[in-house]
């Protein structure tokens, strides 16, 4: 089955695809089915935002486009490397290497000052830093006088922008934000959000974002809807309002459904 | 409230059964060590007291253990059987020899006695109902040249009826033809017999048919043991003669085998002691993590009503629930632990039946007293720390709890209890008196190690800084994150480092001693042992002169100079009376050995009549050149000696001796005739290199397999063997704290595993593998290890030098470090810390990362 989404994007401008993704959940009987045969391409140097009410796959799709989760059926590939069917140890080092993460909450390590935290990625790796391109993202995130502090010496905006310049230091082929504003007040949510949006305006990155806040949603340049473990719908150059509207159709068939979902992946 | 207590036991069930092998490994030796010298001394109460006749009349003793020193045997006249015998009441009587100084050698020269250290006893052969053996092959022995052998013995060294052993007793060495196997009816305690026809015993084994070494008398029907003992002693005379009914025989039969059940008891409390030291320390951190773990819980707990008692009893009934739990199998453990030890002791010839395994009610009583008292008190400080959670807890973040409040009390705490300890531990190096100096180092070692303990948390960051200084450089971001987590919460990272340092500081401590004591014995013989050999029994009992007659004669020896040993009681000027070992020397002394005198020399010590002693024992109790004391020999043979010369001795006192006495070899031969030689100083003839005389000397002595040839540097082997020994004592024990210390750091890695079990999953997501996690929390483990091994170390060192000091002033003066112990202490404590990360690393490892960094 071919999404529209799928259509966007030329071949050679994709940074993550995938064809015929399906994630299910125990087996037989009670097996639930989290994304069904969906097909997907991230187009390479774009904000995409990926919404769709509880339950609906948003954030298995993207462990499963992440290398975090593995698949039941279908092919993952992250830019001409097919990650389906590659072993552990090739996952952590794609990882390590290619993505970039951002998580709700609890993304830094308490141990490590900010400097540490942004460059543990390619410390890991083993890697040097590129110290041009770590210089732009500390300026463009505003962290110079915050380098040496502890996360718990960070206020919760601060402790996101570490996160986003440690998911930009090491220059991914993708960025994912897994709810990056959840845990945060409007104020540092817009913050965090203008600079993914500048990562992808001025820094080239190519960032993919789950969320179930219109506002953020907003701040891209393409918004995928899913639903019971499909993509239905996408809107390119969403406003607040468009993808609000959007989601109130989910919510009129979702109290029809009855609102049973068990998945309930997503917190 | 119950039911909560009950359903959090329960949950954290894994954690606590860490914990729960620390009480059961304490009770275990408790009421292994309980059971075994229970069931052994009711084996040996019963077979004492079955064999031993209705009276018993003995020589009056100086001292039980005089005969084993001197090697002589008190006798009394055969004859008195006749008088015993006429005693109105008496049903029989019977003249007794036995004696435990003969060595009996078979065809090919191997001695058939237990190489246990239990004795081999020659004696006369009757058939009584008491007799704890009887014939079961062959024939009663006839006559001279007839022996039997017990089975056990017979069956171990492959002695057959036909065979001929050699017995060398005291008066001479005979050979015997075995005619028969005698088999217990009742426990063996080790011991091998070879019995003799009563009518040529006296003659063979104590020079003369008309000596005996006890009567055994047997009651007529309806005379009391009581009864008889009091007509007997009548008829015989009880200032003469020792009488004893078989119940007093019995009793003091068992004491002399009760020292070394002692032992073996105190090993085993020893065991008890460290795993119950260690696991404390184990208890109580596992209490305060789950406590910590649980703030928020009891947080809620609080904010719905609870009150702060409630809480805490909730806490302590789990601490209860464990202690009965660890106690219970605790217990069976310990009776497993004593079947293994009665089954060791069956294969070193003691054949306990494990049937008979008696359990007394104090055992389970002990080992619940044990297991439950110290569990409680473990987890006391932890619950009243519960209680004082905060109903505002169950409000505030989870990641803050545990880290806990300021170190202040801690440091102020560690420094006066340190300042004191080390103020004791100085007083206890600048003591001049032994009892004084010990007093101080018990005192200085206990308040160095509780403040060691409690100041730990402090020395966490400043220690694991410079131990983990160079992970960052070694290790990369994996090396500086383990030691950052060392660092992260020091009360936790302090309190799992002291169980390995309490056992550390022990052994760092004992090894220092030992290595000192090795050190200072070396030097002394050095100085002290100028003979080319020494001729001793392996297990130091004395032997008969013919091992001297032999050496003598072999050729290329040309001094021969017999060290003879004897109890005596010396009465002193200053009124107090002493019974000691004292030694006798053959003349030309000083070729032998070097001896420093303040006073006199060897030639007038030896000299008849004469006595030597050590100047500042001299000086204590007001003895000087020319003092006469009265000295009473075994056998009662009085006389009196005249100091005839003061010795500087380093060690005068020790081993059983004060005074450091001798006297000339006559002196003895006059007093107590039957002493036999309890050490052979040979040297080689001028021209006779005593590399050469080595082998012929060993090829004469080759009948007598109980002695050895040693020179000095066989000597020196000898005394760090010995010492040695104390120290795999100890080794074993460092084993039994490492074991549970072990169990402490798995303990507390696992919990700080769950705990960031978020940050786990957050480095698996951004591309940490699992051998990086892996090598993570092992390095986090080694740092705690070694952290606790170092600080265990310098704290035994301290204790070792100070130690050394008291040795110092008992004559030990040299001070040696051990330091390839040290070293590889070290080591293996990071070993330790490996293999303690194992099984937490592995769970870390397996953790889904999905499923991690959603983990609340």
């Amino acid at each position: 089955m071919s999404t529209p989404a799928a259509q966007h994007a030329p071949d050679g401008a994709v940074a993550a695809r995938a064809r015929a993704l399906t994630k299910a959940y125990g087996s037989g009987e009670t097996a639930v089915i989290a994304l069904d045969s969906v097909d997907v391409d991230i187009a390479r140097g774009r904000f995409t935002a990926v919404m769709g009410p509880s339950g609906s796959g948003k954030s298995t799709l993207m462990h499963c486009l992440a290398g975090l989760d593995t698949v039941s059926a279908g092919q993952v590939w992250l830019g001409g490397t097919e990650i389906t069917g590659l072993r552990e140890r090739e996952l952590t080092r794609l990882r390590r290497d290619r993505i970039g993460f951002m998580f709700q909450s609890f993304n830094l390590i308490p141990t490590l000052t900010a400097a540490e935290n942004i460059t543990l990625p390619m410390d890991i790796a083993g890697r040097k830093p590129d110290p041009l391109w770590l210089d732009q993202v500390i300026d463009t995130l505003g962290l110079r006088d915050r380098l040496t502090h502890r996360p718990a010496q960070l206020s919760g905006g601060q402790q996101q922008r570490v996160a986003c310049a440690r998911a930009l230091a090491s220059r991914p082929e993708l960025i994912f934000a897994d709810e990056p504003t959840g845990n945060l007040d409007s104020r540092a949510g817009l913050e965090v959000l203008g600079f993914l949006r500048e990562a992808v305006d001025d820094l080239g990155q190519t960032v993919v974002m789950v969320t179930h806040d219109p506002g953020a949603a907003a701040h891209s340049d393409l918004v995928l809807f899913l639903a019971d473990g499909r993509i239905v719908d996408d809107m390119e150059r969403p406003t607040a309002e468009a993808v609000l509207e959007r989601m109130k159709r989910f919510d009129v068939v979702r109290d029809r459904l009855g609102d049973d979902d068990g998945t309930a992946r997503e917190d | 409230m119950l039911k909560a207590t009950l359903r959090s036991f329960l949950a954290h069930k894994g954690r606590l059964a860490l914990s729960a092998l620390a009480v059961i490994l304490s009770v275990a030796f408790v009421a292994g060590s309980l059971i075994f010298s229970d069931t052994v001394t009711r084996t040996f109460d019963r077979l004492f007291a079955s064999t031993a006749a209705d009276v018993t009349v003995q020589p009056k003793q100086l001292d039980l253990r005089s005969a084993r020193v001197s090697g002589s045997v008190q006798t009394l006249p055969a004859a008195l059987r006749d008088r015993v015998a006429r005693v109105d009441g008496v049903a029989a009587a019977r003249a007794e020899v036995s004696v435990q100084n003969a060595v009996v050698v078979d065809g090919r020269n191997r001695s058939v006695g237990p190489t246990t250290g239990a004795p081999t006893i020659a004696l006369a052969w009757y058939v009584t109902h008491r007799s704890p053996v009887k014939l079961t092959s062959g024939h009663a022995p006839h006559g001279a040249g007839e022996a039997l052998l017990d089975a056990d013995t017979a069956g171990k060294k492959h002695v057959r009826v036909g065979d001929t052993l050699t017995v060398e007793a005291q008066p001479g060495t005979f050979r015997v033809r075995v005619v028969g196997i005698a088999t217990f009816t009742t426990t063996n305690p080790g011991a091998a017999l070879v019995f003799l026809d009563p009518a040529v015993a006296g003659r063979e084994l104590l020079g003369s048919p008309a000596k005996a070494t006890s009567i055994a008398v047997d009651a007529a029907k309806g005379v009391s043991d009581t009864e008889l003992k009091q007509r007997v002693g009548r008829a015989v005379g009880t200032g003469t003669y020792d009488l004893k009914t078989a119940n007093e025989q019995a009793k003091s039969a068992a004491a002399s085998l009760g020292t070394f059940l002692d032992v073996i008891k105190y090993v085993m409390l020893g065991f008890a002691g460290v795993a119950l030291l260690v696991g404390v320390f184990l208890i109580v951190n596992t209490f305060s993590m789950l406590i910590a773990q649980r703030t928020r819980e009891l947080g809620l707990l609080r904010a719905l009503g609870a009150d702060r008692r409630q809480v805490r009893r909730s806490v302590l009934t789990e601490a209860l629930l464990l202690g009965l739990v660890g106690s219970t199998l605790g217990l069976a453990a310990g009776i497993g632990l004593a079947l293994g030890l009665i089954r060791l002791m069956s294969a070193f010839g003691m054949n306990l039946k494990a049937t008979e395994m008696v359990i007394g009610w104090g055992t389970p009583v002990a080992a619940y007293v044990v297991g439950v008292g110290v569990t409680f008190v473990a987890a006391y400080l932890p619950a009243r720390r519960a209680a004082a959670v905060s109903p505002m807890a169950a409000l505030a973040d989870a990641e803050v709890a545990g880290v806990g409040k300021p170190l202040r009390t801690r440091a102020i705490a560690g420094a006066v209890i340190g300042v004191v300890g080390a103020a004791a531990l100085a007083g206890c190096a600048t003591a001049t008196k032994t009892a004084q100096a010990a007093s101080l180092l018990g005192v200085g070692v206990a308040l160095t190690l509780i403040a060691t303990v409690v100041a730990g948390p402090l020395l966490v960051r400043p220690v694991i800084r410079v131990l983990g200084a160079a992970f960052p450089a070694l290790f990369g971001p994996v090396g500086l994150m383990s030691q950052r987590n060392a660092l992260r919460n020091p009360r936790r990272t302090g309190a799992t480092a002291a169980a390995l340092m309490v056992g550390l500081a022990l052994v760092g401590g004992m090894s220092v001693a030992s290595a000192s004591m090795s050190a200072s014995f070396d030097r002394q013989i050095d100085k002290t042992l100028g003979a080319d050999f020494i001729v001793q029994n392996t297990n130091f009992t004395p032997f008969t002169r013919q091992v001297r007659d032999t050496v003598a004669r072999t050729p290329g020896v040309g001094l021969v100079v017999e060290q003879r040993l004897t109890q005596v009681a010396v009465r002193l000027p200053n009124g107090g009376r002493i019974t000691t070992a004292a030694a006798a020397y053959g003349p030309r002394l000083d070729d032998v050995v070097h001896l420093t005198y303040a006073r006199g020399g060897s030639a007038a010590a030896l000299a008849d009549g004469h006595l030597a002693m050590d100047a500042d024992f001299a000086r204590d109790h007001g003895v000087r050149v020319g003092s006469v004391l009265p000295v009473e020999f075994p056998g009662g043979r009085h006389t009196e000696l005249t100091v005839a010369a003061l010795t500087k001795q380093e060690t005068a006192e020790g081993f059983g001796a004060q005074g450091g006495l001798y006297f000339g070899l006559a002196t003895l031969e006059k007093y107590g005739p039957q002493a036999q030689d309890a050490a052979l100083y040979v040297n080689a003839a001028p021209g006779t290199a005593p590399q050469d005389l080595r082998p012929r000397l060993q090829r004469a002595l080759g009948s007598f397999p109980q002695v050895q040839v040693r020179n000095q540097s066989d000597y020196k082997k000898l005394v760090h063997d010995q010492i040695a020994v104390l120290l795999y004592l100890v080794y074993a024990l460092l084993g039994l704290a490492i074991v549970i210390a072990v169990l402490g750091v798995v303990n507390t890695l696992a919990l700080s595993v769950v705990e960031r079990t978020r940050e786990i999953g957050l480095l698996r997501a951004i591309g940490l593998g699992r051998r990086q996690l892996r090598r993570m929390i092992r390095l986090e483990s080694v740092v705690i290890a070694v952290f606790g091994a170092v600080l265990g170390l310098a704290l035994g060192l301290v204790w070792g030098v100070c130690m050394q000091q008291v040795l110092a002033l008992r004559g030990l003066t040299a001070l040696a470090f051990p330091w390839t112990t040290i070293v590889a202490v070290v080591i293996g404590s990071a070993v330790v810390g490996v293999v303690a990360a194992l099984l937490p690393a592995l769970r870390a490892s397996r953790l889904n990362v999905l499923a991690a960094i959603a983990h609340e």
